[in-house]
């Protein structure tokens, strides 16, 4: 029992690193996502066409692949153009995060706008609403409903991925934890790791939960 | 040019064209109509009713043709050889029409997350700068008209579909309209609901609202209208009284089709 007293601390200074990756990814991918899905259901080409290309990037390479490319992409590139600038660990772990998971946000933030019926738009229109108020008033709101489900499980996904951070040596939860399991001997600092994944989820499963029951004041 | 007088019409529709690539949906539409006065559109499915009043109503373009809603030209034919066959409005003159016009959808369309008067206050405090508490007490007075006292905190998703669309009519209303169109308002009511919608209509015409109403409920065409006009392939295949619609018209087409109603 004495093991794990010394345990839980290291683990919480992790868990807060990993907690910290995981706010600061919504904070910044929620609203970029929403932003993505708007831009590629543009009528523009030359908006749509890109915006494609970037979310089948950020989809089909791996996010590892991604922290790495931020934060040895971002000093290569500084060195190459001449320029002093280049990420910290933390701050390319953000950035990664944010755009891979602002692509997949906005593939359900377009989904759930594109199934909000034509006559919605329609009704306001005959109504003398602007495009943006439509948006904003009419469609948001309704998409809001909608796509809940499917990004709880990405919120849910996002916490476990947190564990990635670790190839550019972020010392979040998992880092911590192996670094703990060669120090020990022992698997065990890893299972307990797993149970602070495992009970965060569980609180934001229940909070999804009540959600989804708030939003079912209507259908 | 004529006199604007009394009897200028408030709509006014000439050679109206509308065609879906090869398709020609409205060949040559012409009618008018009267401030106070109620018009039926009657015809089988395909004739293009629907679609014609989509065009009045700004949802859909039309290829031919002159619009003028209230005196306004919404869209008239354009002069020169080039360019499209017709002009439209700036789009703040179209605007202004479409203020001026209201529309009730066949599937209602109400906004499911709003509650019954929040669906009748938002268009009127957000488009037309109205008060909350003045758009508030019309929304209350206008569901007190349409039989729906009590029911102004309740979602759409829990009224029955007479009611749901008792709201919309209200909804349109308080825009305060000029001219209020009807898409086949109880075409996806139940039969024991149409009833309550008609009722709320011939209530309307009664106080003289200007209306065009599409419709497949014949009697209720006959009764409420002014002037009705037949449909068929894209034209106007007859128009007038109720009376020379209905009765007197020797017409084989419209014939043929008023007896699949009487039929059943």
């Amino acid at each position: 029992m004495s093991e794990l007293s010394t345990l839980l601390p290291i683990l919480w200074g992790g868990f807060c690193t990993t907690l910290a990756i995981f706010g600061l990814t919504l904070l910044f991918s929620i609203p970029l996502g929403l932003l993505i899905a708007v831009l590629k259901m543009s009528n523009w080409r030359v908006v749509r066409y890109p915006v494609s290309f970037y979310i089948s990037v950020m989809r089909g390479t791996p996010l590892l692949l991604q922290i790495v490319a931020i934060y040895f992409g971002s000093y290569y590139l500084s060195e190459y153009a001449g320029v002093d600038f280049s990420f910290d660990r933390f701050p390319a772990v953000i950035v990664a995060f944010s755009i891979n998971y602002a692509a997949y946000f906005a593939e359900i933030f377009r989904g759930g706008i594109q199934s909000i019926s034509k006559g919605q738009y329609e009704a306001a229109y005959m109504l003398g609403m602007t495009r943006t108020q439509t948006f904003f008033r009419i469609i948001l709101p309704q998409v809001v409903k909608r796509v809940v489900p499917a990004s709880a499980n990405e919120v849910i996904t996002l916490v476990k991925d947190t564990s990635l951070a670790q190839v550019i040596a972020v010392t979040e939860l998992f880092a911590l934890a192996k670094k703990q399991q060669a120090a020990y001997a022992s698997i065990y600092p890893l299972f307990v790791a797993g149970v602070f994944y495992y009970v965060a989820n569980l609180l934001l499963s229940v909070f999804f939960a009540y959600v989804e029951r708030k939003l079912n004041y209507y259908k | 040019m004529e006199n604007v007088n009394e009897s200028a019409p408030i709509l006014k529709v000439e050679h109206v064209k509308k065609s879906f690539g090869d398709l020609h949906v409205l060949k040559d539409i012409s009618f008018d109509l009267k401030a106070g006065e109620v018009l039926s559109i009657i015809g089988p499915s395909g004739s293009g009713k629907s679609t014609l009043l989509r065009c009045l109503t700004q949802l859909e373009t039309v290829d031919g043709g002159l619009v003028q809603v209230d005196g306004k030209d919404m869209v008239v034919p354009n002069d020169s050889a080039k360019g499209p066959a017709v002009k439209y409005a700036p789009a703040k003159m179209l605007r202004e029409i479409r203020l001026s016009t209201g529309l009730v959808f066949q599937n209602f369309n109400l906004f499911p997350h709003l509650t019954v008067l929040q669906n009748l206050c938002l268009a009127p405090v957000r488009v037309l700068g109205d008060g909350r508490k003045e758009a508030r007490a019309m929304g209350r007075f206008l569901l007190k008209r349409m039989g729906l006292e009590g029911k102004e905190n309740a979602y759409p998703c829990e009224l029955s579909g007479g009611q749901q669309q008792r709201v919309s009519i209200a909804r349109a209303l308080a825009m305060n309209p000029k001219i209020l169109f009807f898409d086949e308002p109880t075409s996806a009511l139940d039969p024991e609901l149409t009833g309550e919608v008609l009722k709320i209509i011939k209530k309307l015409a009664e106080d003289k609202m200007t209306m065009v109403i599409v419709t497949h409920e014949m009697a209720f065409a006959r009764d409420v209208a002014d002037k009705v006009i037949f449909m068929d392939g894209g034209v106007i295949v007859e128009q007038g009284t109720p009376d020379h619609v209905f009765r007197e018209s020797g017409n084989e087409r419209l014939a043929q089709f008023l007896s699949r109603f009487t039929n059943t």
